[in-house]
This record gives C-alpha cells, structure tokens and sequence, in this order.
C-alpha cells in the first residue's frame, strides 16, 4: 500500500507535469480579443460596413485642424484679412501669417498637414477595401467615387499649400516616403476627380437625407478648378460648363443665404460641410466659425479673420456685399446690437490712419442664441458663384470675352438684388483688363470664404498686392512642418526657400 | 556500572525571553540528544563521562556548557548575529543567506508594524537599502508609492508584490500584523525569476504561520489608538496683508485694511482625526498541522473631513501533512473596505481669498470668488467607495524520490469595487445675494462597480541535494496566470430628495425641474468596459540552479521565458536569463586566522529582466465610431454613423527589458557586532515603450502617438547598510545607517531630433507642461525659465534681452540660448524630481523591557515644483514670502513686485525648491512587563508603547510635506496642493498569551 501509494505519487506527478508543459501550454490561452474594440482586420467587410467608412470620410471635413490648422489663416494671409481677436491673442501663433513672418515650426502647419492626411487615410480605407467587399457593383462605385472625391478635394488643398508632399494612396503606406512632384499629385487629382464624375449622381438624384455627399457636379467643379490652378483653361471652361449646363445649380436670390443657414445644401451649394449646432466636432459640431465669431457682446466666438480695411474700402460703391460680408460694430443681427469685446480697439490707428477696425466675418454667421449656434455653420467648400466666376475667367482666357461677360454679369446681378442703381454690368472686352475686373470681382464675391490668398498667388499678383504685407514669392508655397521633416528623417525637402 | 543521571531546564530566547521550542540539545561528542518541547522545556540522560551539553537552534549561537554538578540548566540563546544561516526568502523558494548571490533585504516583523497605515509597504520607508517610499496623497486609502533602484522606465515603474506565492500589485489588503517579513529583490540574480514583471523590484510577502512544533497555541492580541494631526501649514498672506497687497495691484480696492476679515482656511479643513487598529490571531500547530488565523480592524479617519479608510482583514493560513511526503495548505486573505475620498479641498484652502468669510451672519456659506467655499465643498461632499479583496492559493508538497519537491499552487485575487458619489443641488450666494459660481443646480449621482480576477497555477520541482562538498538545488517550472476585469460607471442627475436611502438611479421619483423642462429620464451616461491594463494570459517557464562549492563558491544561474497576450503572435515570448557568482571568503582556510573578520563574502550578478506593465491594446489597430466619424447630411442635419480606421497599433512591440549588474559585499567585523552590506548596481533599460509622433502621411491623426520600444534610460548606485549592535552591561543597543546614491539619466527617448526626441508632462492645471525628459537628463526633469534677479530699473530693463511683457519691478529671465530674446526657446533644465541619495538611520536600545527604537529617514539632491503657486489665472491669496516683493529699485532682487498671476508666475526656477529632508520617521517607547508577573495571570508576553510617527521633519520645502510624488514618473514631485500626510500620535497594547 505504501509503495503503491509512493508509485502513484511518482506516476501523478509526472503526468501533472507532462500535461503542464505539453497541453495547457497550447497557445489559445494567449490568445485574447481586445475587448469592446473591432479589430481593423475584420473591418470594413460588408455593405453596411462600406457605408459606414464612407461617412467617416465625411467627418473628417468636420475636423476643426481641417481648416488649415484651426484657423483661416489663407485669408489672413490675404488682403482681405487681419488676425483679428484681440491684438495680443495668438499673437504669436497667428499673428504672423498676417505679417508674413512665419517659420517652419510654425503653429497650425503641421497641425493642419496632419489633418488631411487624415482625411486622405480615411478615403482610402474605402478605395483600399470596399472593392473587397461583396455588394452591388452600382453601390461599391458610388462609395469609390465618394471617396476619390474627397481624396482629389485633400490633396488639392494640399498641393495648394505646400507644392510637391508624399502622395499616399493606401491606408498602409509604406515607410520613408519622400516628396512626389506636384504634377504627380495634380495628376491624382484628376484622376480622382474624374472617377467621381464618372461615377457621381447628380445632385437631383440624391434624396433630401443625403444631401451633403459628393456629386457629379461637385467633382465636375473641382476639375475645372484644378485645371484654373493648372492655368488649363480649355478644360477649365469644359468642367465649369458641365456644372452650369447641368442644370443642377442656381444662385441664391439672396446672396446671404449663399453662405447662410437658410442656405445650407440649397440651390447654390455644390459641395459643403454640414454640422450640428453642437459645441464639439464628437457632438456633430464644426469649429470653423466659432474661430472667427464675434467677440464680446454677443458672444459668438474668438473673432480671428477679421475683415480688413482694405477689404472694406474696396468694394464698389453701395455693393451689399460689403454689408453682408462684414459684421459692423453697431450692426443688428438676429436682434441683438454687435457691440464688440472691451479687450478690441474698435479703431487702430497708425501714425493717424486707421488700419484696422474692430468687426467680424459675416459669410459664418448663424443666428441663434448661443455659442453653439456658430458650431452649425455649413462652410462652402464649392458654390455655384465660383463656378460661374472660374467659367468667365477660363473663357476670357479663351479668348471667348462676349461668353465670359454673361457669366460674370450674372454674379453682379445677383449681387444687385434687383437695385438698378448699383454694381453695373461690365462691357469690357479687353482681356487683359477683363482678367483683372474677374479677379476683383471674385475677392468680393467670394471674400473672407478661403480663396483670395491662391487666388492672388496662381494669377501672379500674390507679389503686387501682398507684398507692403511683407509677403516674398517663397510664400507661394507654404515651409513644410518642422515637425515632418524632422520625422523623416531627412527624406522630406523643404519647398524653396524654406531652408532656415 | 554506568550512572545516569537526568538534566533538565527549559532554554529561553534572549532577544525577547520567550521560551524557545526546537532547540537542539545534544550530549558534546556523541549524536545522542533531544529537542525542546513548546515550553522550551527538555529533559535529558546524561551517562558518566559525558560532561557537557550544547544547544542548537537556527538563528541563535550555539552554547556548549559543561554540567559538572548540576542538575538544572536553564540556558539564554543569544540571537546569532552572523545572519549568515538566517534563511532568506526567494523567489519560489528559500536559500541560507550564506549562499545568496542576490541583492535581497529583509524587512521582520516587528519594522512592519510599526508605521500606523493600512499599507505594510509604507514601513520600506528608511528600511532598506535602494527603496524610496513617498505618497501620491495623505488621503487615508491611497496606495503608496515604491520605486526599487530608480525610476527605469517612462511607464509603470512599480515593483511587484507576491504574497504566499501570489503575483500582485498592491498589498493593501494585508494587515501588517499577518505579515511574518518582506523580502525587497533588488539585482537581477533574484528578480529575473519573475521574467517579464521583475524589473521593477519584486517585494516578497510572507505572512504567518504556526511553527511547526509549537503545539501550544498562541492568541495575540494587539490595539492601537493614534491621532493624527497636519504636520505644518503653509504660510499664506492674512487678510490685512492680502488687502494691502491687492491695493498695490489694484489701487483703492480696500481702504480700511483693518476692517477686513481675515480667514485662516487652513485652520477650517484641518482636523484631528483618530486612527484605530486592532487585531486579535491565534496560531499554533499540531504534528500533522500548522495554522494561523488572524483578524484585524483598521479605521482611519483623515485630516480632512469626509475621507476615512476602514477595513476588516481575516486571514486564514492552514497547513495539513496528509503522508510523509504530501503536505497541502492555504494562505488566504479576505478583506472589505470602505473609504471616503474628501473633495481637493487643499489647493482651494490655500487659493481661498482671507478676506472672505466662510460662513455669512446667517450661518450659510460665504462665497469665495473664483476658488469656491473649501467648507461648502466638504460639505456637499459624498464620495465613497467600497469593496471586497479576496486574495489566496491552495497548495500541495509532493516530495518524491527523495530529493524532489513538486509543489503546486493555485491561486486567485478577486476584487470586487464600487463607488458611490453624490452631489446634492446648492448654490453658494455671493454678498449680494447672487448665485456664485460655487453651484450644483441638479443633484448629481454617479455609481460604479468594477471587479477584476486573476487566477495564478503555478507549478515546480525542486532537486535539492548535498554530495560531499556540492550543495545543488534545481528548479523548475511552469506557471500559468489570467487576470480580467469589467467596469460599469453609470451617472445621472436629479434625485428628488438628498437623503442616502434614494441614492439609486431607478429612483422613480425624478425631480421635476422647475428651471427648465420636466426631467424625465435622469440617466446622463453609461461608460461600461474593461480597463486594458488588467485583461492578459501569461503563460511562463522557469528554470534556476544554485550550485555551492564547499561552503565557499557560490553559482546561479536562473532563466524564465515568458509568453503574453500583451504583445503581437510573433513577439509574445521573451526570454529573461541570469547569473551570478559569489565566494565565502571566510570558509578559506588563509582567512580563518583573521580574527576581527567574522564575514566576508562578494558576490556579482548580471541579469536581464523584463517589464510587462502595459496596455495590451497597444498591439492593436483598431476601428474609432464616435460623434468625430459621423458626418452631417440632409436638409434635416443628420448626424449619419461613419466608423473609419483608429491611430495605428504597433504589432511589433516587445518587452522593456532592463540589463542589470551587481556587485556586493557583505562584511562582518568583531563576531559580527559591526556587520556592512555593499551594493554597486547599474540598471540600463532599453526598449522603453515610448509614445511617438509618427511621419503626418500615415494618416493618423493631429498629435497622434504610436506606441515603440523606443526609451533607454540609466539607474546606477552605490548601496549600503552598515549596522552595530552589541550589549554592554544588560543594554542592548543596534544603530544601523542604510542607504543609496542613484544616478538617473535618460539615453534615448525615440527620435534625435525635434518633437519625438522628447517626452512633456506634468501638466499643471492650466494645462502647461512642466516637465521634460530627454537624453541626458533625469525622467521628468523640470523644465522652465531660469531667473537672475529683478528688473531694478529702465536702463537695467534696456540692457537685458526681455519678454514684452515685462516691466521693471518683473523677473529677470535669463537669455539661455543668447539669442537676444527672451522666448519658449529658453526654457531649460531647472530641477530633477529623483533624488540622488536616499537614506535611513535607525537606533535601537532596550534595557529590562524598556526598548527605545527611532527610525529617520532622508532624501537628498531632488527637486520640488510649487505647482500650486504657478497657475493663478485669478487673484488667488498668495505664500507669505510675496511681503518681501519688490517695491523701488533696491528693494527685493529675488521677489518681484505684486502680481495676480501673470509673467512672473511662468514656470520658471523661482518654484523651485529643495526636496531634501530628513525625518524622525517613526520614535517607540515600549514597555514590556516582566514575565515573572506575567506568569502568574498565564500571559506570555504584555507589552504596552507610545509612538510617534513624523514627528519632526527638517525640510525647507514651503509645503506641508517633502514626502509627496506622483506614480507617473513624467509627473513628480509637482505640489499642485497635495493631502497632507499627517502626524501621529499612538498608544499601543499588545497581550500574547
């Protein structure tokens, strides 16, 4: 019994030990599922999956770093604007966008570089997998396009700003990556751009819920404006005639709804971004106009991009758009007198001349009775008025001065608003001075809206106008962040002149 | 014929006059003898010409004593200070401590019990060579804070505790009375058993058992009462003082000073609070069983209102020996808890205005502009939580083939949480009868529960064997451990009334809000999940050998290879080897004739060693569906649900791994009465999880962070403990003075360049960082301006390069970078929170019962950032030193002129301030009644003490107490108005019968 007792001992514990080392050691136990989390590998994989990658590309836009970093700081770079807020807020950090100072590390570069890539990662998790996924072919290139849309409108900002920067095309790029050239990344563009008009519905198609996603028109829009940046103006009127023959889009009667909240995915818009009224981009808010809302009394916001006074002095006598472009200390809005914030001179002066006033960007203005309110504005990326203006400047270029003048007239028309006695049609036929009556008419039709500064820069005037504002040709271009650069370990270059 | 005669007498210990048991006592030059029984009693039979007898026991020097006449011999052990045989606690398992080649100290018994806090941890303090003790908060509850050789990562840098063979992180839920020692493992010999979770140090706990032959069973019984009170307060402006200064900000603010009030608001939250601890434990044993079972009570009210800790402790430790060779047991603890957690009402207490009342005419509380009532805090307070811990492992010893022992322990450590938090609806009114901003408008109720497991098998055979001149032990094993957890949070708003039995969110009695619309759903959030730290599999193999040459060569090697769902299918396993040598001088027969040494022995280790601590989804990519993911479509504005892909996860991430050199000493002099400990460490971690930015293009976000092994960071020191103890004319006295320098310098962060080569952190309120870490100098360096002086005058303010905003009267900063300006550029290294010499110094004397024990304890070459002074966005009061501001040229050249806030309250040098100190840790005064007395009442042993802990300590840190950190290493040592850790007053009895 012992001995028996003594053997079994022996014998369990060596198979207590065989079993150990061999069968529980069998690699499931390590393996666990995160918890409450879906793995990218098993995502996206159906339908429902697809659509739900194609609205995050959507989000994205909503990304307050979007806009160029936060702030809009293509407009303080411009005539049009100053820093605005109080003389000493951001002084530092916005500030010198405005007096053309800025450094590689400047803040907002390399936050807004960040954000559309983004923004790009998110359309290309729909172009890399929903061809994988099984569903009707109709539905997977209407996602495709949404997607290559919206990655041609990333990576033309992008080429806008800083020229010739890594061209990802996967949600998995490789390491390393260096600079493509720009025509590389305008050539994406195009390509993008032109899947989606493939394969876009109109803007009619849609139902009144999904308004806001990519149409054929909006793709159609940015082609033509990709080939007015790429100075192709024969196919810039070809894209911009598509949009005004397809009769999908008109002006607004009211030219403050081209902008306004009574406006939001109306007649005008060919491409916006919609949010909520919600302070937080995670509660469906945009912070856009938040940025630039009044200051003080009301409380709207921060009042960065303030309208300048050469902007002010520079509309034609009596064009509404001045009002409607400018929030005026004393001006009524939603019932309520602006007032202004006590830390804002209302007037600043140098050497006697004033040169700047305290009063805001009226284009993001929503009414409503609180901060939040201003978190619902819908920024145009894309309206009707653009496309109508690109189409008169390509057909001068074109040398087609009597077909320009239609378009452009019906801007001013508009801006009119039926008083006779203003803003009189142009009859010039000259096409040089015509180019120039098209790019004013484009600053105070699309003010303090994010176009002048390129606007100014691929028309050749940057130099001209911007530089008593200390502007030099390396500004064409904006330094790429310190912060990539030094992450690249040297395989970024710097655009020219940035080398400092 | 051979005459026999009998000898008897009972042997006794001389350290405590307890009677011993087990003692060996055998006839000199023959095997024949006997063992004590439990009185320490023993009867033997000597034969002619056998003349004398000697006793043995381990622990204790052995006597010999001639019998001559005699038939009586009672015999007093002295405790054998060569330590040499004293069997010290290993990871799985035991060694003689003569034939360690590890960096272990112990810690007994009776330095456990003496510090008055719910945390056995806290009594490392001072105690041992190598381990800083310090406290993120006073609040009674909060976990204390070690560090073991350094801070040697940016992440987790906590030891390890395993209790009874149970891996842990925290012991809280020990009483310190079960506790039988603590091991510290310190070099990388003892710790690179624990593979993957050595790294940090590893704290061994033992509690108690009945000894085996004691078959009388001992009750203990134990009560201690303590007082605790705030060691110093802040000096802070009075009200007069804060008139006179503001007036100097804001002309004619006040214009009768002496009319104001002046409210001393440290006085109003600090109270004396009583701390209550009593323990009752029996143990004994039987020959086939050991047991011990012990239940304590621990109540400690905090300084502050409204925070307290209580907890029950049962603690049952059995052992049963089924055969010869099987022996099961269990060590298991269970402890509920309850602790309340006051409101931060320290940093409001010391931004509170003087001037303000705290309470008006009427008995309402007065507002406090901008900082808020700290009393109305209080007393809306209600934040509880509560708990059951139960922690313990059933086992069994299979001893087979003679030389083998199998042992198989399973384990487990269940936690069981909930909280609890309620605010009622008040507002505090301002003078004029507006609300202030100190305002709940909605009740608000917040409930939670969380509960985590982890189960632990852990299996091993060990070889032990003597041949001849080799002593081998072998080791060998497998282990196996799973911990998880979920968390339900769920807060909602608007109960009707606040009385404590309708503090439920089903309460279906919602409160109808008159100052908006009707409430009906008050449920505001559900947050349910699993916390990642705590959701992992560890499946581990182990491997040591211990190799002793003739008492004189020492040999280990040991080798654990760790797998864990921590990390990705191809990194999982990591491999964590050791080694080490050491040499017995003294059993060398060159080395038996110097007389004055008694030890001298050196050893040397290497080892690498792993730590684990991380979140687990670190690996993963996952997918994000939020509010951000959702766009806005339609004339409706609908949010639309969007889901995309989250910042990337790193699937090639593998273990912190830190390399570890030791050399020691161990020195003994004049038969050990002056005995030294020698330690040279040097620790490199490398490939430290480090949060970087990755390059823009992969798409990851504004500021996004993946997680790589990227961080090296250096710890390396000198360590000693150098004791003497004697006894001269009936006082016994020891004096021991143990500490170490540490050397703590970052080698790599990630990138070499721009913002990956560094790591910011300890953000203040206001959101600035204040700390930076990066190569070169020591983890969580303090980073700020460095100032000369004060702007005296305009043509000073001219010739230096300066800040616009600064005017004369205004800090000097210094040009660091000689650019010319002053800007962020300049900011530079101003402090280090790690202090480069740690010490303590113990003093021990007894004579006749009456024992005298002091413990200090040091910290030296550490810096403190005065948080709480810097972020000051509003006028707040101000530390007393700002009556020596600058007020005309000449005045101050170190305080600048008044100012609510402002430029000269950047982070800059002038918060900095020394966190050296030295402290009366803990002073005893214990009486101990003679047995003779006691014997006649049958009690074994009555001792009764006073005590006092932190009683005294010398510091010029402005703060209440130099003691303080944060367990994120990025983050401390910034006072940002930390609970104080207080002062105690205790009486004690403790009853052994």
């Amino acid at each position: 019994m012992r001995n028996f007792r003594k053997n079994t001992f022996k014998n369990t514990s060596r198979f207590v030990l065989l079993a150990l080392f061999i069968s529980v050691g069998c690699q499931d136990f390590l393996d666990k599922k995160p918890q409450g989390q879906l793995l990218q590998a098993s995502f996206p994989v159906s339908a429902s999956d697809a659509l739900l990658v194609d609205n995050a590309a959507y989000a994205s836009l909503r990304n307050w770093y979007f806009h160029s970093g936060g702030y809009p700081i293509l407009d303080i770079m411009s005539d049009d604007a100053r820093k605005g807020s109080s003389p000493a807020d951001q002084l530092n950090t916005i500030g010198p966008y405005d007096n053309f100072t800025i450094n590689t590390k400047q803040d907002g570069l390399d936050r807004w570089w960040s954000a559309a890539y983004q923004s790009i990662r998110s359309a290309n998790v729909v172009i890399k997998y929903v061809p994988t996924i099984t569903m009707s072919d109709s539905m997977k290139n209407q996602y495709l396009a949404e997607a290559k849309f919206l990655r041609g409108l990333v990576y033309f900002d992008l080429v806008r700003a800083w020229g010739g920067i890594p061209l990802v095309t996967t949600p998995d790029p490789p390491l390393g990556l260096g600079n493509a050239t720009a025509d590389e990344i305008y050539a994406q563009i195009i390509e993008d751009l032109n899947f989606a008009v493939a394969h876009l519905p109109k803007q009619s198609a849609y139902s009144p819920s999904n308004l806001g996603r990519a149409t054929q028109g909006a793709a159609n829009a940015y082609l033509a404006k990709a080939y007015l940046f790429r100075k192709d103006y024969v196919n810039a009127e070809k894209y911009a005639l598509e949009v005004i023959n397809s009769g999908q889009y008109s002006l607004e009667p009211n030219f403050n709804n081209a902008n306004g909240l009574a406006g939001n995915f109306g007649v005008e818009s060919i491409f916006e971004i919609g949010a909520l009224p919600n302070d937080g981009n995670e509660n469906g808010g945009d912070q856009y106009a938040n940025t630039q809302g009044i200051r003080g009394s009301p409380n709207r916001g921060w009042g960065f991009n303030r309208p300048s006074i050469n902007l002010i002095d520079s509309f034609e006598p009596n064009d509404p758009r001045k009002d409607a472009t400018v929030i005026f200390l004393g001006e009524v809005l939603d019932g309520v007198p602006t007032v202004g914030d006590a830390t804002c001179p209302d007037t600043t002066k140098v050497n006697g001349v004033i040169i700047e006033i305290e009063c805001y960007n009226q284009k993001i203005w929503v009414p409503g009775n609180s901060i939040s309110s201003e978190w619902g504005h819908h920024r145009r990326l894309m309206r009707y008025a653009d496309v109508l203006l690109m189409e008169a400047e390509a057909s001068n270029q074109n040398e087609k001065t009597a077909q320009a003048l239609i378009y452009l007239n019906k801007i001013r028309l508009r801006a009119r608003g039926g008083n006779l006695a203003i803003l009189p049609d142009i009859t010039e036929t000259n096409q040089g001075l015509l180019r120039d009556i098209i790019l004013n008419e484009r600053r105070h039709e699309l003010a303090m809206e994010g176009h002048r500064f390129w606007d100014l820069v691929r028309t050749g005037k940057a130099a001209e106008v911007l530089s008593p504002l200390g502007y030099t040709s390396r500004y064409d271009l904006l330094p790429i962040p310190q912060t990539q650069l030094d992450l690249s370990q040297g395989r970024l270059k710097q655009n020219t002149g940035w080398n400092n | 014929m051979a005459q026999t005669r009998t000898i008897k007498g009972k042997v006794t210990s001389a350290e405590d006059n307890q009677s011993l048991p087990g003692v060996n006592v055998l006839v000199t030059g023959t095997t024949k003898g006997t063992v004590t029984d439990v009185e320490g009693a023993y009867s033997l039979d000597l034969q002619t010409g056998e003349t004398a007898i000697s006793f043995s026991f381990i622990g204790y020097k052995t006597q010999t004593i001639e019998v001559s006449a005699r038939t009586t011999i009672d015999v007093v052990l002295q405790v054998d200070a060569e330590i040499l045989d004293e069997v010290v606690v290993v990871g799985y398992g035991v060694q003689k401590k003569s034939d360690l080649t590890g960096a272990i100290s112990s810690v007994k018994e009776s330095d456990i019990t003496r510090i008055p806090s719910f945390n056995a941890a806290q009594s490392l303090q001072g105690k041992v060579a190598g381990v800083q003790v310090f406290n993120s908060s006073g609040q009674p509850g909060a976990l204390p804070i070690i560090r073991v050789r350094g801070v040697g990562t940016f992440n987790n840098s906590s030891p390890i505790y395993v209790v009874d063979g149970v891996i842990l992180d925290d012991i809280s839920f020990l009483n310190a009375a079960d506790i039988q020692s603590m091991e510290v493992l310190k070099d990388a010999s003892s710790t690179a058993i624990f593979g993957s979770r050595g790294a940090n140090g590893v704290i061994i706990v033992t509690t108690k058992l009945g000894k085996a032959g004691q078959e009388k069973t001992v009750v203990s019984v134990s009560s201690e009462y303590s007082v605790q009170q705030v060691g110093k307060t802040i000096d802070l402006l009075n009200g007069k003082d804060f008139g006179a200064i503001t007036n100097e900000i804001l002309p004619n603010t006040y214009n009768n000073l002496s009319a104001l009030p002046n409210t001393d608001w440290q006085k109003l939250i600090f109270r004396n609070a009583p701390i209550q601890n009593y323990q009752i434990s029996i143990s004994g044993a039987s020959p086939k069983s050991q047991f011990y079972f012990g239940v304590g009570y621990f109540n400690q009210q905090g300084i502050i209102p409204k925070s307290s800790y209580e907890r029950i402790t049962l603690k049952f430790n059995n052992t049963y020996t089924l055969s010869k060779s099987v022996k099961l047991g269990n060590n298991i603890t269970l402890a509920p808890f309850q602790q309340q957690v006051a409101p931060d009402v320290v940093y409001s207490a010391y931004r509170a205005q003087p001037l303000r009342v705290p309470y008006y005419n009427d008995g309402t509380f007065g507002a406090v502009p901008n900082v808020g009532n700290p009393l109305a805090q209080l007393a809306y307070s209600n934040n509880f939580n509560k708990g059951l811990r139960l922690v313990g492992n059933v086992f069994a010893d299979v001893t087979f083939l003679k030389d083998f022992l199998f042992h198989s322990s399973f384990g487990a450590d269940l936690q069981f949480n909930k909280s609890n938090d309620f605010t009622p609806a008040y507002t505090v009114f301002n003078p004029d009868g507006t609300p202030n901003q100190q305002q709940n408008l909605l009740s608000s109720l917040g409930k939670g529960s969380s509960n985590s497991s982890t189960w632990i098998w852990e299996n091993t055979v060990t070889f032990n064997k003597q041949i001849g001149d080799h002593r081998i032990n072998i080791l060998g094993g497998y282990t196996m451990q799973e911990t998880s957890n979920e968390f339900l949070n769920i807060r909602g708003s608007n109960i009707i009334r606040d009385l404590p039995e309708l503090r439920y969110l089903n309460n279906p009695l919602y409160f109808y809000d008159p100052t908006s619309n009707p409430v009906v759903n008050n449920l505001a959030s559900i947050n349910n999940g699993v916390d990642a730290n705590l959701y992992y599999s560890l499946i581990s193999y182990l491997f040591r050998v211990n190799y002793t040459l003739k008492d004189k060569y020492l040999f280990t090697a040991s080798f654990r290879r760790d797998g864990s769902t921590k990390f990705s299918k191809a990194n999982r396993f990591g491999n964590f080897p050791s080694v080490a040598v050491g040499w017995n001088t003294m059993n060398e027969k060159f080395m038996q004739d110097v007389k004055f040494l008694t030890n001298l022995k050196v050893r040397a280790s290497w080892g690498a060693i792993g730590n684990e601590k991380i979140n687990y989804l670190k690996q993963y990519s996952l997918v994000t569906a939020n509010g951000a993911t959702s766009p806005v479509f339609g004339k409706g504005n609908n949010l639309n649900s969007g889901a995309t892909f989250d910042v990337s996860g790193n699937p090639n991430l593998i273990w912190e791994t830190t390399y570890q050199t030791d050399i020691g000493l161990e020195v003994g002099f004049l038969n050990n009465r002056l005995t030294g400990e020698f330690d040279y460490f040097n620790k490199q971690t490398k490939d430290i999880l480090v949060p970087l930015r990755t390059q823009g293009y992969f798409g990851n976000g504004n500021g996004a962070l993946i997680t790589v092994n990227a961080g090296t960071v250096l710890n390396r020191g000198f360590e000693f403990n150098v004791a003497w103890q004697d006894e001269v004319k009936g006082v016994k006295y020891r004096i021991a003075f143990l500490g170490n320098t540490l050397h703590n310098e970052v080698l790599a962060v990630g990138g070499t360049k721009g913002i990956d080569s560094t790591l910011v952190g300890g953000f203040l309120g206001s959101g600035q960082p204040a700390t930076l870490s990066r190569v070169g100098l020591p983890i969580g360096s303090f980073y700020g301006f460095k100032t000369n002086g004060v702007f005296q005058n305009d043509a000073e303010l001219k010739a230096y390069p300066h800040d616009s905003n600064a005017g004369v009267g205004d800090l000097r900063i210094v040009d660091v970078n000689k650019d010319g300006k002053i800007t962020d550029a300049d900011r530079t290294y101003i402090g280090s929170p790690i202090p480069t010499f740690i010490y303590g110094f113990n003093f021990q004397v007894g004579w006749k019962g009456i024992e005298l024990t002091t413990d200090f304890q040091g910290q030296y070459g550490n810096q403190i950032l005065n948080g709480k002074e810097i972020v000051r966005p509003d006028p707040y009061n101000f530390e007393k030193h700002v009556i020596n501001r600058w007020t005309g040229e000449g005045t101050s050249a170190t305080e600048p002129r008044a100012s609510f806030g402002g430029y000269n309250y950047s982070i800059s040098d002038r918060f900095i301030q020394s966190g050296a100190y030295i402290r009366l840790r803990s002073l005893t005064l214990a009486y101990s009644l003679p047995t003779a007395w006691l014997q006649k009442v049958t009690l074994k042993n009555v001792k009764i003490y006073v005590r006092g802990t932190n009683l005294f300590t010398k510091s010029s840190f402005t703060g209440y107490s130099p003691d303080f950190g944060s367990g994120d290493v990025l983050s401390n040592n910034i006072d940002n108005g930390t609970y104080p850790v207080a002062k105690v007053y205790s009486v004690g009895l403790n009853v052994t019968f």
